[in-house]
C-alpha cells in the first residue's frame, strides 16, 4: 500500500521542475544554431508566475509523503525569499553573461535545479530528503561556480568548492547515521520525539555535531569557512550572489530545522556553544574583511562575519531570536543582492572587481554609487536601512537569553565592519575616478536597482509587516519546539 | 487654538528633501532656495512649539502616538516637554543658520544639500520622539551623512577626520545602544515607550544591582557623543576639518543629543545607579573642562581653538547632571542651549573667515578686524559669551551649574571655575592673533566684510539669540523648569 499523496503541498517545487523539464527537452530537440536568449527571459516569467503562485499558498500546511515533506509557515517564507533572491540572480545572471558572450542556457537550467533544491530543503522533515535536497542544490552550485571554463580562478573556486563540500557531504551523512543508531528513524518527528524525552548522550552529541558541521559549511560558520572567501572571489557573480544569500539561507533555515525544532530541547546543552561560535565567526569575518582588496573577496569575508550575527539569534534559541534571524535574512536579501547586482553592472562596464577600480564611481553613475552605499551602510547596520533592525532584533533576543557579553562584542564587530564598509563608501564618493566617462544603465537595470534600493529603505523604516511575517513563519513551524 | 502638529516637522523637511532629489545637479540656485526654504519651515514651526509649549500645564505636549512594531512596543511617539522644545528651538536656529552658510559651497551642490537635509531630519526627529527605539533610529541617521560631508567638503585631514569621527560616535552609540536593550528587558513592561517606561518604574524601579551595570553603558555611550573625556578625540579633529554648516550643528546640536539621552534614559530611570557613578563622571568632568581648556590653549588653529572649547564646555553639563538637584539640572539644559548658540555662531563666523584667507593659523591671521569689523564683532561676542562675561546665556548656564556643585562637589567647582578663566585667556588670545593687532598684507586684498542681507542674517540671528537668553533669563528657564522639576524630585 502507498500512501495517499497531497500533490498540492509539493505543487510549487512540481511547477519549478515542470518548467526545468520543459527548458530541458527545448533546449536539447532544438538544432544547435537556433538563438537560445529566450530560455532567461521564459526563466525571469516563470519565476514571476511562481511567485504569484507562492503567494496562493500562504495557508497551505501539512505534510505528504509518509511525513518526509512538510509544508508549514517556515517552509512558506522560505520559498518566497529563494524566489525572490531568483529574480535577482536572473537579472544578474542575463546582464553578466551578455557580457562575457558564450554560451549561457544551461546556467540558467543549473539555476532552476539549484532554486528546486533550496526549495525542498525548506520542506524537508527527514534527513534523508534533506541530503538529497542539499545535494540538488549543491552539486548545481559546483557546475555553475566552475562555469567560466577559460577562468583559472573560477576552476580553481569549482575544485574548491566540491572538495570542501563533498567533505561536508560526507560528514552530514556519517552524522545522520548516528542520529539514525540511536533513534531508528530519519523522521524529524521521531528524533524530536526521542529528544524530547531522554537527555543527551555521546552518540546523539556526535551525531549532531557532524550535522551541525555540513550546515556550518552551508552558512559559512567558523571552522568550515574556508572556502569561501576563494570560492567568492573566482564564481561568476551571479553564483557569489547566490552563494551569500541563497545558499546561507538554506543553510539557515536547516538550523532552524534543527536547533529551533528536533534539538531544541536540549537548548541548555547547545546554546552556550553557537553563542561561542557566533563571536568567533563575526569576529574572524570583520577583521579579515578589512584588508581585502577585491570587492566579492571583501563581500565573502562579510557574509562570514553575517553567518556570526546570525547565529546570535540561534544561540538565543527563542522565538524572537529565530524571528529576529528571518528578519535579518530579508534584510540581507535586498541589502546584499542589491550590493552584487552593482557589482554585476560594474564589472560588465570596466571588466573589474578590485575596490581600487571603484574611485569615483558617483561620479560615473549616480544610481551605481548610491544603491552600492545604501547597501554596504545596511550591511553596516545604521538606521534607517534593513540591516539596522536586524540587528537590533537580534540583539534584543541574545541579551534577552542572557548572552549580554555576546551582545557587547557584536557591538564592537558592527564599528570594525562600518570601518572597511566606510573606506569603499570614501573610494565611491571622495577618491578621483580615474577614468571619467559615465557608465550607463539600461532602464530594466534601473528598475531592478530602485526595487533594490525601495525594499532596503522600506524593511529598515516600516519594519512592523516584515517582523511580523518572521514571528509568523517561526510561530507555525511544523516540529517547533521553543518557548 | 490650533496645536502645532508635530509630524509637520519631520514631514516638512522630508518632502523638501524629496524635491531636492528631484531637481537637476546643475540648477544649483534652485537647489540652495529649496534647501534653505526647507529649513526654515520646520524651524519657524519648532517656534511655534517652543511659544506655545505652556509651562505651566508641564508633561508633554502635543503628543501623537502610531503603534510602529508591536511585538517590540516600539511606537512613533512624538511629543515635547520643556527640555526638548528647547532643543528643537536649538536645532532649528543651528540648521537655518547652517543652510544659510552653506551658500560659500561651490561644488556638488546637491548632494551636498541631501546629506545636510538628512543629518538636519535624523536629529529633528530625535528631539521629538519619546519613544527610546526611535529615539536611537533617528539620531543614528545622522551618522552617515555627517561622514560623506566631512570626507568629501573638508579640509587637509579630512579622509581621516571623517573615519575617526564616525567610528568613536558609533562605536559610543552602540555601546548605548546594548544598555538601553538592557534597559528596555529589565523594565518588564515590553515597551519602548518613555512615557509607559517612566510609570512603570516609578513604582518598581529596576534592582540597582542591574541599574549599576547598565548606568555606565549608556552614560559612556552617550558621553563619547557628549565628548566625555578621554573619548573626546574625535571632535578636535572632526571639527576642525568638516565644512562650516557640519561644524556648526555638530558642535552645536547633534552632540547635545549625548546630553539628552543621559537625562532622559539614564539619570531620570536609573537614579540609584546615578548617585553611585556621577561622582566619577563629575571628575571626569574636570578633567575634560581643564585638559581640554589647557590644550585649546596651546592651538594655532582658530578652529582647533574653538572645538576643543567645545569639548571643554562639555564638561559643565556632566558636573551639572552629578550634582541631582533642580538647579543644576536647569543650568545643564540651560548651557545646551546657549552652547549650541555660541558655538554654531562661532564655527559660523570662523568659517567664513577661513572662507576668505585659506587659512586658520592664527599667526598668519591678525587685524582682520580692520577690514571686517562686523564680523570681527560676532566673533569677539561669540568669544565673551564662550567666557562667560554676563549679558550672554552662556553666563546665566555656568553660574545655575556653579550654585548647583559648590554644595557637593566643592573642589571640584573651584577647579570649574579654573576653566572659566582659562576659557577667557584662549579665547582672547584668538581675538588678539586673529582679529586685533596689525592686518596680514598678504591678506588684505583677498578678504571682505559680510555684506549682504543674506550673509549676515545667521550671524545675526544667532546672536540675538544669545543675548535675549542672557538678558531675560527666564524667557526659557520657564520652560526647563517646569520639565526638570519632577526629574529633579525622582533623582534627589
Amino acid at each position: 500500500m502507498f500512501p495517499t499523496i497531497n500533490w498540492s503541498l509539493i505543487s510549487l517545487e512540481s511547477f519549478m521542475t515542470l518548467t526545468l523539464v520543459v527548458l530541458v527537452i527545448m533546449d536539447i530537440s532544438l538544432p544547435k544554431k537556433t538563438n537560445r536568449d529566450w530560455i532567461g527571459i521564459v526563466s525571469f516569467g516563470s519565476l514571476f508566475g511562481l511567485i504569484a503562485f507562492w503567494l496562493t499558498q500562504h495557508n497551505l500546511s501539512g505534510s505528504t509523503f509518509g511525513g518526509m515533506f512538510v509544508m508549514d509557515s517556515l517552509a512558506w517564507f522560505f520559498k518566497g525569499f529563494f524566489l525572490l533572491a531568483m529574480v535577482f540572480v536572473f537579472a544578474m545572471t542575463q546582464q553578466y553573461f551578455k557580457a562575457l558572450g558564450g554560451r549561457r542556457n544551461e546556467f540558467y537550467l543549473l539555476l532552476w535545479l539549484a532554486l528546486i533544491g533550496m526549495s525542498l530543503i525548506a520542506s524537508a522533515a527527514d534527513f534523508l530528503i534533506l541530503f538529497i535536497a542539499l545535494e540538488i542544490m549543491t552539486i548545481s552550485l559546483y557546475v555553475m561556480t566552475a562555469y567560466l571554463k577559460s577562468d583559472k580562478l573560477s576552476l580553481e573556486a569549482g575544485m574548491k568548492y566540491l572538495i570542501l563540500g563533498a567533505l561536508s557531504s560526507g560528514f552530514f551523512l556519517y552524522g545522520i547515521s548516528f542520529l539514525y543508531g540511536v533513534t531508528h528513524s530519519t523522521r524529524f518527528e521521531a528524533i524530536l520525539g526521542y529528544v524530547g524525552t531522554h537527555a543527551m548522550n555521546p552518540m546523539m552529541l556526535f551525531g549532531m555535531v557532524l550535522v551541525f558541521s555540513a550546515v556550518a559549511f552551508k552558512i559559512a560558520a567558523i571552522p568550515f569557512h574556508m572556502w569561501v572567501p576563494d570560492v567568492y572571489q573566482g564564481a561568476p557573480t551571479p553564483v557569489t550572489a547566490l552563494l551569500s544569500v541563497g545558499s546561507k539561507a538554506a543553510g539557515f533555515v536547516m538550523l532552524m530545522r534543527l536547533f529551533f525544532g528536533i534539538f531544541a530541547p536540549w537548548h541548555q546543552e547547545w546554546g552556550l556553544t553557537l553563542a561561542v561560535l557566533s563571536a568567533i565567526t563575526m569576529t574572524y569575518g570583520n577583521l579579515v574583511a578589512m584588508f581585502q582588496t577585491n570587492i566579492k573577496r571583501l563581500l565573502g569575508y562579510s557574509s562570514i562575519s553575517h553567518a556570526g550575527y546570525l547565529l546570535m539569534g540561534a544561540a538565543a534559541g527563542t522565538v524572537l531570536g529565530a524571528s529576529a534571524m528571518n528578519f535579518y535574512l530579508l534584510g540581507y536579501l535586498f541589502t546584499n543582492l542589491a550590493a552584487f547586482l552593482v557589482i554585476v553592472l560594474v564589472f560588465v562596464a570596466i571588466k573589474s572587481d578590485e575596490i581600487a577600480d571603484y574611485a569615483g564611481l558617483s561620479k560615473r553613475s549616480g544610481l551605481l554609487a548610491a544603491t552600492l552605499l545604501l547597501a554596504l551602510v545596511s550591511l553596516a547596520g545604521m538606521p534607517p536601512l534593513a540591516g539596522f533592525f536586524g540587528k537590533f532584533a537580534l540583539l534584543v533576543s541574545v541579551i534577552q537569553s542572557g548572552y549580554t557579553w555576546l551582545a557587547l562584542i557584536a557591538a564592537v564587530n558592527i564599528v570594525i565592519s562600518l570601518y572597511y564598509y566606510l573606506l569603499i563608501v570614501k573610494r565611491i564618493y571622495v577618491d578621483a575616478p580615474k577614468v571619467t566617462s559615465p557608465i550607463l544603465v539600461s532602464s530594466s537595470m534601473k528598475l531592478l536597482l530602485s526595487f533594490a534600493i525601495l525594499g532596503i529603505i522600506v524593511i529598515g523604516i516600516f519594519q512592523g509587516p516584515f517582523l511580523d511575517a518572521a514571528i509568523t513563519a517561526v510561530r507555525g513551524m511544523a516540529f517547533g519546539f521553543i518557548k | 487654538m490650533i496645536t502645532p502638529n508635530l509630524s509637520l516637522i519631520l514631514l516638512a523637511p522630508l518632502a523638501g528633501l524629496g524635491l531636492v532629489l528631484m531637481t537637476p545637479s546643475d540648477k544649483t540656485s534652485l537647489i540652495r532656495k529649496i534647501a534653505n526654504l526647507t529649513l526654515l519651515v520646520p524651524f519657524l514651526l519648532s517656534a511655534w512649539v517652543f511659544v506655545s509649549y505652556d509651562a505651566a500645564l508641564g508633561g508633554y505636549q502635543f503628543i501623537q502616538k502610531i503603534p510602529w512594531v508591536v511585538p517590540f512596543g516600539i511606537s512613533y511617539h512624538l511629543g515635547v516637554d520643556g527640555i526638548n522644545s528647547l532643543m528643537l528651538l536649538l536645532l532649528g536656529l543651528a540648521s537655518f543658520a547652517a543652510v544659510m552658510v552653506s551658500a560659500s559651497i561651490k561644488e556638488r551642490v546637491k548632494e551636498y544639500y541631501i546629506l545636510l537635509l538628512i543629518t538636519v531630519i535624523g536629529t529633528y526627529g530625535a528631539f521629538l520622539s519619546l519613544d527610546i527605539f526611535f529615539f536611537y533610529f533617528f539620531h543614528e541617521i545622522a551618522a552617515i551623512p555627517v561622514f560623506l560631508m566631512i570626507a568629501i567638503w573638508g579640509s587637509e585631514r579630512r579622509e581621516y577626520a571623517a573615519m575617526k569621527l564616525t567610528l568613536y560616535l558609533v562605536a559610543g552609540a552602540a555601546v548605548a545602544l546594548i544598555g538601553l536593550i538592557a534597559l528596555y528587558l529589565h523594565t518588564g513592561v515590553g515597551s519602548f515607550d518613555l512615557v509607559v517606561i517612566q510609570q512603570r518604574l516609578a513604582l518598581h524601579p529596576i534592582p540597582f544591582a542591574v541599574q549599576n551595570w547598565i548606568f555606565p553603558l549608556i552614560v559612556v555611550g552617550f558621553g563619547v557623543t557628549l565628548t566625555l573625556w578621554p573619548f573626546h578625540t574625535w571632535a578636535p579633529v572632526g571639527y576642525t576639518e568638516a565644512p562650516t554648516a557640519i561644524s556648526m550643528l555638530h558642535a552645536g546640536v547633534l552632540k547635545k543629543m549625548g546630553a539628552y539621552a543621559i537625562i532622559r534614559f539614564a539619570i531620570q530611570l536609573m537614579p540609584e545607579a546615578a548617585h553611585a557613578w556621577m561622582p566619577i563622571i563629575a571628575t571626569l568632568a574636570i578633567v575634560n573642562i581643564l585638559f581640554c581648556g589647557l590644550v585649546a590653549l596651546t592651538q594655532r588653529d582658530i578652529k582647533y581653538v574653538l572645538a576643543y572649547s567645545s569639548c571643554s564646555h562639555m564638561g559643565y553639563i556632566l558636573l551639572g547632571l552629578a550634582c541631582f538637584n533642580g538647579i543644576g539640572i536647569n543650568g545643564v539644559v540651560f548651557l545646551m542651549f546657549a552652547h549650541g548658540i555660541m558655538a554654531a555662531l562661532a564655527f559660523a563666523v570662523t568659517g567664513f573667515v577661513t572662507d576668505q584667507t585659506k587659512t586658520r593659523n592664527l599667526d598668519e591671521l591678525g587685524g582682520l578686524a580692520k577690514i571686517m569689523p562686523f564680523v570681527a564683532t560676532c566673533f569677539i561676542m561669540a568669544a565673551f559669551a564662550s567666557a562667560g562675561v554676563p549679558g550672554f546665556g552662556n553666563f546665566v548656564a555656568e553660574i545655575l551649574v556653579l550654585l548647583a556643585s559648590w554644595d557637593q562637589y566643592r573642589g571640584l567647582s573651584v577647579l570649574a571655575v579654573l576653566g572659566i578663566v582659562i576659557t577667557a585667556i584662549y579665547m582672547l588670545k584668538a581675538i588678539r592673533l586673529g582679529f586685533h593687532g596689525p592686518l596680514n598684507p598678504k591678506l588684505a586684498s583677498k578678504i571682505t566684510d559680510a555684506h549682504s542681507f543674506e550673509t549676515k542674517l545667521p550671524f545675526v540671528l544667532l546672536l540675538t539669540v544669545l543675548i535675549v537668553i542672557g538678558c531675560w533669563p527666564a524667557g526659557i528657564l520657564n520652560h526647563i523648569g517646569s520639565s526638570t522639576k519632577p526629574i529633579a524630585e525622582r533623582i534627589r
